[in-house]
């Protein structure tokens, strides 16, 4: 610590922000870390809905494997979110990898792919809603979940596959290409093996954003009812069916939580060994 | 499709990519994202006569948003996100100066990032139900208050207000204020910092005159990050707000159950032209700073 200190007198010497900075954003953690402790300690407890913890038992996870309502959304669920997770994939790497060799036009390609991140998701549900229901005429199902969750999800795989896509240094490829590789070569022995990390980390990303999304699916579904859609609505409407809902989420949060952690050790955590 | 593709290859060098692959990907998005929001702003000034929709352009939707409750719900809706966001700006300022310059720890830095990023991949309503509980007549802050014998009666403004949708909104849109602002900080130089400090400025004078109007671009960002998808956020309202606080992501859902399109369509055109909006202002800001700066 005196080590550093010895150069220059460096902003971390400033009581003023590792105070302020840290309690703001302890408070700020707090706010967000609470509510999910909250929730795995109240899944435990007897009765969740009355705020007070204990006595611990765990029934409401029992109660899991007899109502087995929730089988069918999550089923759903899973489905969309490995279509959404393997569309994503494809299409963020041919997106991805093209983009540092683009000469002209890269940032209009680049603002067009990632606008939707910037658009509320109740617009980009009205917006599809009225194009496909009222405009085209379709159903409204399982399709048009697709659809709206490819919308959500293709810009943060395209930024995964980016990270990677990125560093890839493309004078492999020629050398790759004098020592005699065909094109398909080239990729598959040499580009794809270094783009891997990024391409399913994009994955995990996108299936996990496809699994978890309310704000456009609640205008797109029709009547296809999906996990947190299932969830979201026995919360809000007082039914019995509420510890169930802890104890569910919690199931959720940690498999979640395992992907979300494979993710990033798979796009920043290998490379700093 | 052969004369495309040949105008397409001059933009690429030729190490492997097909023209071909990026421009299928960017037509079928082109027919998913674009074409729909264009259509939204197209529908928004057509009128509906007995459902159906009558092709000749007018401002009615607009108008219709104007009148009726709906203003309301706007005014609501902005007032909510924009106490959020200066809340989180007041958190995230000091907090992400202090990640990006006041600690040196490698392994506090990662987990900190980190611990903000996992949130963003859990589901939303799982998050929020539980303010219901804890916000709640009978839960832990109304008895705690009770027993300390402040209140006596349980504050019934705690949950299904304005107040509960405020505290459950503040968690979840942290991050995406923190992370554009941390960035803008970490590129600001040690150097610029250690040399205010020598010339005799007071920590505050450096924030004021240094760190701020160089993490203005992160600032903007994270504005937008935060005010934006808050305004378009159906979840912690609807959980906290329990029907008593209707906003614009609500409003629009119900609009098109009764089939009214063209003022669902005018209310997310309004959103966009917010969104739009800002970023403008914050470009034409960050390009009037380049400007004097060069001068």
């Amino acid at each position: 610590m005196t080590v550093h200190a010895a150069h220059t007198p460096k902003i971390s010497e400033w009581p003023v922000w590792t105070r302020l900075g840290a309690l703001t954003g302890f408070v700020a953690l707090i706010a967000i870390y609470a509510p999910i402790l909250w929730l795995m300690i109240m899944s435990v407890s007897g009765d969740p809905l009355s705020g007070i913890p204990g006595p611990f038992t765990s029934e409401w996870y029992g109660t899991l494997v007899t109502n087995t309502n929730w089988l069918e959304p999550l089923w759903l669920s899973v489905l969309l979110g490995l279509a959404v997770a393997f569309t994503c994939m494809v299409c963020a790497t041919v997106v991805g990898r093209a983009i540092p060799r683009i000469r002209q036009g890269k940032g209009a390609i680049l603002a067009v792919a990632l606008f939707p991140l910037m658009i509320p998701g109740v617009v980009v549900g009205t917006a599809l809603f009225l194009y496909f229901r009222v405009l085209l005429g379709l159903k409204m199902g399982m399709w048009s979940l697709f659809a709206g969750h490819l919308v959500w999800s293709f810009p943060f795989a395209l930024l995964a596959v980016l990270v990677v896509a990125l560093r890839f240094d493309t004078r492999l490829l020629e050398s790759g290409a004098d020592l005699g590789a065909s094109a398909w070569q080239r990729f598959r022995d040499i580009e794809f093996p270094l783009l891997k990390d990024g391409i399913i980390s994009g994955g995990l990303f996108a299936f996990l954003l496809s699994f978890n999304e309310i704000a456009r699916s609640i205008y797109l579904r029709g009547r296809v009812e999906t996990l947190p859609i299932y969830l979201w609505q026995q919360a809000s409407t007082k039914t019995s069916n509420v510890p169930l809902i802890y104890s569910l989420n919690v199931i959720i949060l940690i498999v979640s939580t395992i992907i979300v952690a494979i993710a990033f050790w798979l796009l920043f955590g290998r490379r700093e060994k | 499709m052969a004369t495309a593709s040949g105008t397409f290859t001059r933009f690429i060098s030729p190490s492997g990519v097909s023209p071909l692959g990026v421009s299928a990907v960017l037509g079928a998005w082109m027919l998913i994202v674009i074409l729909p929001l264009l259509g939204l702003v197209l529908w928004s000034f057509l009128k509906l006569e007995n459902f159906q929709l009558v092709w000749e352009p007018t401002l009615q939707a607009y108008r219709d948003l104007l009148s009726s409750g709906r203003w309301e719900v706007t005014v609501r809706t902005l007032r909510i996100a924009a106490i959020v966001t200066l809340i989180e700006l007041a958190l995230a300022v000091p907090f992400a100066v202090w990640l990006a310059k006041g600690t040196r720890s490698v392994p506090v830095k990662v987990i900190t990032l980190a611990a903000l990023t996992i949130p963003f991949f859990l589901s939303l309503s799982a998050r929020t139900i539980v303010w219901r509980a804890v916000l709640g007549l009978n839960g832990p802050i109304n008895s705690a208050l009770m027993s300390l014998g402040l209140i006596d009666q349980p504050l019934d403004w705690l949950l299904f207000s304005e107040f509960a949708v405020i505290v459950g909104l503040i968690g979840p849109y942290f991050p995406p204020m923190v992370f554009p602002l941390y960035l803008a900080v970490t590129l600001i130089g040690d150097e610029l910092l250690a040399a205010s400090k020598d010339l005799g400025a007071s920590p505050a004078f450096t924030f004021r005159h240094v760190i701020l109007p160089l993490a203005l671009p992160g600032l903007g960002a994270g504005f937008i990050f935060t005010f934006i998808p808050m305004i378009g956020d159906p979840v912690v309202p609807e959980l906290l707000g329990g029907g008593q606080v209707v906003v614009l992501a609500s409003s629009v859902k119900s609009l098109l159950q009764v089939l009214n399109y063209t003022v669902a369509a005018a209310l997310s055109v309004f959103m966009l032209a917010i969104m739009v909006g800002l970023a403008a202002i914050l470009t034409l800001v960050l390009r009037g700073r380049v400007r004097r700066q060069s001068t």
